[in-house]
This record gives C-alpha cells, structure tokens and sequence, in this order.
C-alpha cells in the first residue's frame, strides 16, 4: 500500500470506515472487522502486541449497552427488576465490534499515512498551511531541543541549582523566556533566507514528491465502483437491519451483493500487501 | 564581462552617526571568485547583503551597483530572487522546511515554477550535490555540514550566476568546511559561477580565489589577485592574523628586496623556506618539563554509552589534568570527544571506571556542590549559557569582577548577549564561568566561529587563568589553537586517548593530523609547531648566502 499515492489511501480510508460508521448493520460490521484485523496482521502495523486493551473495551460495550438499555424481546433475566435482554447484548456486541474495527483501520492508516504524506494532503487543499505546518514540525524539536540544552548550561554553569526548589523554578521561567527570544531571532533569519529565496513574491506553486501512476488510477477506479455499490446498496436499503425489538437482518440477493461487495473493499488492502510478499517470495525464490 | 559594478559606494546605518562603508568601488567579472575579508565591524555583511537586494539593510545609501550592466534596484522581482543566491552562517538558521526534499523544492515552488518541472530540479540537485541518500530525511537529522550543503544545493535550484556566502564555514569542522569549499571551486569550475565569499579562515580559500578585497574600517585596502593584495597587507597585524601560515611566515620575516612574491600554500611555502633560509639548527630545544602538581581532573578507566544496547563512546578512557595546565584534546567528529567533556562535567553519568575532581569521586560531592567554584563548563553553543537582557545583568548575576578579568569588557556592557559577534559572546560566557575562580574550566570547542582577532584574545583569556593556577579542558578541532594554548595534547579515537604529549612532539610526530606549519616545514626543519616556531628557527639559522 506504501507505493500508491497518499490521496487514493485516504480515500481508501475514509470511504471503508465511513460506510462502517453509516451502517450498524451486524453482518457489514463484522466484515468490516475481519478486513481491518487483516490488514493490520498482514502489516504487523507498529508494534506486535496493543490487542489486548483492544479487546477489552469492545468486550466493555458489550455489557455496558444492556446495562443501560432494556429494549429487545428476549428477555434473558432481571437486575435490580430491569429486563437484560439478548438483543441489547447483540447491539453492544456489534458497537464493539464496529470500535475494534476502527481500531484496528486507525492503527494501519497512521502507519501508512506519515506526517509528510498527510502534509501532502493539506498542499493539496492549502498550500500556506501545509509551509506552516511544515515549518512547525522542523520549529517545535529545534525549540525544545534549545530550551534543553540551555537548562543544562545553566545548571553546570552554576546558575541553577538542581537541589534547590526555588531556584529551580526562577531558572525555568528564565530559560524558557530566553528561549523564546532565541526562536524570535532565529525566526528573523529564517524569515531572510526565506525572502532571499523568492518568498512571498508571487503564486506558489506545491510541489510533492508523490506522483499519480496508472496503478493509483486502477485502484481508484476499483474503489470508486465497489464503494458506489455499497452506498447505493446502503442508502437503497438493501443492507436494512433492526435490533429491537427481535433482531433482524436483510439476506436476499441484493443484501447478499452489498454485503459482498463490502467483503471485497474491505480485502482489498490486504490482498495487494499479500500479493507483494508473494511476489517478493517468488522472485527471491526464482534468484 | 563584468557581472558585478560597484561604483562609489557609501553607506550608513539609520540609527549609525558614522558611515559603515565608504566610497567603494569595485566589479567582478563572471566566473571569478571573490573573497571578502577584514576585521570584525569593518562592514564585510553590509557589504554582502547591499549586493542581495531582498536583504539589503536599512539606512542612506549612496553610490550604485550594477548586476549584468543595470542597477540592482531595476532588476525584476523574480530575477533577483533567483539570479543572486545567498547562503548564511548558520546553517541551522536559514533551512525553512522539514524535509530536504522539500528544502530543496522551496526556491522554485516560490518562483511559481510548475510542478514537473521542479521534479527535474530537485533530482538534478540532489545528484550533482550527492544528497540522493539524504533525499527523504528530515532536515534536523542531518549533520551541521550536510545541513550547510543542502543550504548551497537549495540556492542553487533556482540557478543564480552570482552566488554571495557569508561565512558559510564558520560553524563546520575543519573536514565538512574543506568539502564545502570544494564544492564551491567544483561550481565555479564546471558551471562558471560568480562567487563573493566572506571568510576569515582563509587557509583554503586563498589558494583558489582569483581575487581579494580587504576592508579597513569600511574602506577598500586593496582589490587584486591574491599574492598582490596579500603584498600590500604588510605591518597590517590584524588582518595579517587571519592570513594562511605561509603568509604569515612570509610578512613576519624581515624584509627584503630579494625575497619575491609571498608564498599562498603550503607547497609554496616549502619552496620559499627552501630557497631563502638554511636550517643548520633544524630544531628547537625542547621545552623542560614542569613539575607536576596536584591533579585537578583525572578519568579512571571511565565507560560511557547512551543506551545499553549501544556502542561504548567512551571506552576505558584514562587521563589527568593537573593543576595550572591547558589540556587540549583534538579528534574527528562524532568521536565523542564532546561526551567526555559533559562525562567530566558530571552531567551524563558514566557506567563503568571513576571520575575524580582533586582526588575526590564525582560521586561524593553532593549533586550540585561542585558547579561554579570548583569546575565551570561551557558547551560548544555559547548562546544557551545566556538567559539574561544585557551583559551588564548577566556579568552582576554571576558576580563578576570586570576589572580582573583579563579582557576590557565595558564596551559591551549594555548590549544584548545575542547582538554581540561570536567572539565577544565566547569572551562573555567565560567571564560568567571564571567569576568564582572554579580549579577546572571545561571548554567544548572554545573557538567555533571565530575570527583570528577574538581567537588570540580567548587565548590570552585562557592562558591568563592558567597561570592563575586552574585547570584548562579544551575539546577542539583547531590544530593551530591547540598548538598555541596546550601544554599538552592529545588525540581522541575510539572512545580512548592515544598519544598524548606536549604540542611540539605531539605535532611533530604527526604527519596529516598536525598544524599547516608542521606540514609546511616537514623535513626541513624539525620540530616547528606555530608561525612563532618557524620565525624563531629561519632567524638563529639566517638567511641562505645568495640566496635569490
């Protein structure tokens, strides 16, 4: 997924996860989960462990949604002299499940999307405020860097003394004004070398280092066609869903095609990362 | 064809009575590389930034300048963005973006140049300049001579013909400063660019320049080819100070009608020394050891890493420092001479080996007893030893005496740390640090970024408490500093010391990791160090009979 341009992910994203949003639909959300968990193993995004806590708060809705909502025609038995009915405890189910699949299509999406590639996005709707935000992200380390080194400085130079309160906290307060007169000056160069380079005299261009391939263009047009159908099947309420009172679910053809047709968006990402690792392996295996 | 006309240029700070620069003329010619140089204050940036219009400063300017044949003034917008470049001394200071991609693409996307197009830049760049494997970092990542080379690749995107540089190489080691310059002559070379250089180390640089306009207190000394100019700086001692070791060997000899042209570099030296002077005595005497007093700073097999799955920066490091003793340690960068002097400063604790002030464990102090009065520290950034308005404040907090202290500081009194030059910030920080008389002064690169002027009165500065009785700890790159300053050097290299001796045998016994005047007098004579060495010796030897 590295390789395509950062625009088509994002609405890659954006599309799978609004649909999941829009549609509490058990059977959707549960695929929605198995194509994010996908993912995300495939990828092994960040770290390897994080599942547990995950587990644990979609397990949370579970009970929690019963133990405050008493609608649903099985009654399973009384707390206090409230029902704690089965179709409250499938409802809170699917909320957890719809919570584990964010999750989980987060995780891989801040793996994929890093800072540069989501500045790319902004270039594309403002350009001003990708610089600034640019010129923060390099500003903000510089800063606490300074600030750092200034502090510690001060305490070898004998003008702060770690073992005393007072004067660590009239130390601070002077380091970080300094500081800030430090970056003051700093930005005064900057601003220069910025105006020595033609800033600030006439249309900026923006220019990304991401290019629009063919295969950017194939998966648009992949996700664009499935993720139409899904809406249309959605909003045409061919996907329809009631919980309360008894639980029911659409399972005609057209329900069947949605729900196959979010099967195959929701595998998309997965199948490309597996074919590479194929192809890797295959090529490897033919050297 | 002449790309730069100076004609009768004057100029005057608003807020300054007198002129800063005075009826100057001069043109450069396309291709040709210029290098500025004269005292601190004598109006080398002024200078610079008039001839770059977005920075010209402020004030009454009178005179013209002429780029291509017109007046600066006239040139559209855009070509003088992109015509002249300019690059700065910081290089920290002047990079905008987070990326060096981005870094890179920043000139050309403000000149409206199409996307494509700045496609083909930016790789081109990054190939001429080396930086494909640098191309995605983030630009805080990278070392202070990368940094200033992607400061250069990225004026040089837009594709100016004159290129102005203040003091670029300041603030790099003396390895990214030569490769800095060398990439300089490898532009002027194949593209024919026009370079204006500041600079006050000019060991390098004059060499390779086609011309040298000296600046005397805003006036023009002189503007011709290197040896000429260099002729005329004759009883100049301040600017003289500054000159490579040839020159400076040349100018302190006495005159005579028969000596020629003065040698530029090394190899000409050699040849000057060869055909001018004997050398029945080859060298010096070697200077009688002192008696060792108490040790003031002693490492003890000390261990140091960052992380624990890390390499050992520091690895079984044993040295003493004792009292009354400049103590100069010289290496390459990112050797960690740097950690060992904050390891001494008790600022980073090491995992292995002691640390002893006057016999006494780091250890055993209490965590803050021993700053100020026992030991001062200064790092190589001197601005962060600043927090206050004015010198006059920071000098009272520390208590300073500005009468003992061995350089006239009442001139920068009521002056803002940072407007001072980087000389008189260093001189400052130490008057700070040295006010309760600490036994060891910790130093990290004493003089990065100075001129040879503030370079001699820090060493002045430090000798002076030496003999006071303290203990001088100096990391440094600066060969010829430590071969003045040092009573004893030595070499930093893998995380230990090796070799450590006094200046003389120390430098002599090197052969590429030594001052330019031991390289210079290699062979000829034995032991010379410093200009004074080499003076010393051409005089007890005398002049060769008939000698050209």
């Amino acid at each position: 997924m590295e390789r395509f341009n950062p625009i088509v992910v994002f609405m890659y994203f954006a599309l799978t996860s609004g649909i999941a949003m829009l549609c509490m639909n058990p059977i959707m959300q549960t695929i929605a989960l198995v194509g994010a968990a996908l993912l995300f193993l495939i990828r092994r995004a960040g770290r390897r462990g994080g599942h547990l806590p995950m587990l644990a708060f979609a397990l949370l809705a579970c009970v929690i949604n019963p133990i405050f909502s008493h609608n649903g025609a099985t009654v399973l038995f009384f707390v206090n002299g409230n029902p704690f009915t089965l179709e409250a405890v499938i409802y809170g189910a699917v909320c957890g499940v719809m919570l584990l699949a964010m999750l989980y299509w987060f995780r891989s999406f801040s793996a994929l999307m890093t800072s540069d590639k989501i500045l790319y996005l902004l270039g594309r709707i403002s350009p001003k405020i990708a610089l600034t935000v640019s010129m923060a992200l390099r500003y903000v380390p510089l800063f606490s860097a300074q600030m750092r080194k200034t502090a510690q400085a001060q305490r070898a130079m004998g003008a702060i003394r770690a073992d005393d309160s007072l004067s660590r906290i009239r130390g601070g307060a002077r380091v970080f004004s300094v500081t800030l007169t430090w970056a003051l000056e700093n930005g005064i160069v900057t601003a220069d070398a910025m105006e020595a380079r033609g800033y600030g005299e006439g249309r900026r261009t923006s220019f990304a280092i991401y290019r629009f391939h063919r295969r950017d263009a194939a998966l648009t047009a992949v996700i664009l066609l499935l993720g139409g159908g899904i809406y249309y099947g959605v909003f045409g309420g061919f996907a329809a869903y009631q919980y309360y009172p008894i639980v029911t679910v659409r399972q005609d053809t057209a329900a069947l095609l949605t729900y196959g047709a979010y099967a195959l968006l929701t595998a998309l990402p997965s199948t490309i990362e597996a074919g590479e690792i194929i192809r890797w392996k295959y090529l490897q295996s033919k050297i | 064809m002449e790309i730069l006309t100076v004609k009768n240029l004057s100029f005057r700070y608003a807020m300054n009575e007198a002129p800063t620069l005075k009826d100057l003329s001069f043109s450069v010619s396309e291709g040709e590389w210029v290098v500025i140089c004269g005292a601190t204050g004598s109006g080398k940036s002024t200078l610079l930034r008039l001839l770059k219009r977005e920075l010209a400063p402020v004030g009454e300017m009178q005179g013209e300048i002429l780029f291509d044949g017109r007046p600066l003034e006239s040139l559209p917008v855009r070509r003088s963005a992109q015509e002249i470049g300019y690059v700065m001394q910081q290089p920290e200071q002047q990079i905008v973006t987070d990326k060096v991609w981005h870094e890179l693409a920043f000139g050309p996307e403000n000149m409206g140049v199409p996307s494509g197009e700045i496609r083909r830049r930016v790789a081109e760049m990054a190939s001429y300049f080396g930086m494909e494997e640098l191309f995605l970092r983030d630009t805080g990542s990278l070392s202070g001579g990368q940094k200033q080379l992607l400061n250069l690749a990225s004026v040089m995107v837009t594709g100016p013909s004159v290129l102005l540089l203040d003091e670029p190489t300041a603030q790099l080691d003396p390895i990214a400063a030569a490769d800095f310059i060398a990439t300089l002559d490898k532009l002027r070379r194949e593209l024919s660019l026009t370079i204006v250089l500041i600079e006050h180390r000019l060991e390098e640089v004059l060499p390779l320049c086609d011309r040298l306009l000296v600046l005397e207190n805003g006036s023009l000394l002189t503007y011709a080819p290197p040896k000429q100019a260099v002729a005329a700086l004759a009883g100049r001692e301040a600017l003289l100070l500054s000159m490579p070791c040839a020159v400076r060997l040349y100018h302190e000899l006495p005159p005579s009608s028969e000596t020629g042209e003065p040698p530029l570099d090394i190899r000409e030296g050699r040849a000057f020394l060869r055909e001018n002077y004997r050398n029945g005595t080859a060298s010096l005497p070697e200077e009688t050891k002192r008696a060792e007093k108490e040790k003031a700073l002693s490492f003890d097999h000390v261990c140091f890493r960052y992380e624990k799955s890390g390499k050992d920066i520091l690895s079984d490091l044993s040295f003493h420092v004792s009292q009354g003793e400049c103590f100069c340690i010289l290496g390459g960068n990112g050797a960690g001479k740097s950690t060992a002097l904050s390891v001494a400063a008790g600022l980073l604790k090491p995992y292995g080996g002691t640390v002893r002030l006057f016999g006494k464990k780091w250890k055993a102090y209490a965590s803050e007893a021993p700053y100020g009065r026992e030991l001062a520290y200064l790092p190589q950034d001197v601005t962060v030893a600043f927090s206050r308005n004015t010198v006059r404040e920071e000098l009272v907090g520390f208590g300073v005496a500005t009468e003992a202290f061995p350089y006239d500081l009442t001139p920068l009194l009521d002056r803002h740390p940072y407007d001072l030059s980087g000389g008189e910030r260093q001189l400052t920080a130490l008057a700070m640090v040295t006010a309760k008389n600490p036994r060891v002064i910790l130093l990290d690169e004493p003089t990065k970024g100075l001129d040879a002027h503030a370079k001699a009165a820090v060493i002045g500065v430090l000798r002076a408490l030496r003999d006071r009785g303290a203990a001088v700890v100096c990391v440094t790159h600066d060969v010829e500093f430590a071969a003045e300053l040092a009573d004893r050097v030595a070499l930093f290299f893998r995380g230990e010391l090796i070799s450590t001796d006094t200046p003389r045998r120390f430098f002599s016994g090197n052969r590429f990791y030594t001052t330019p005047v031991s390289r210079m007098t290699r062979g000829f004579f034995g032991n010379a160090v410093t200009v004074d060495d080499a003076v010393r010796l051409c005089l007890a030897n005398g002049r060769r009979e008939g000698a050209r």
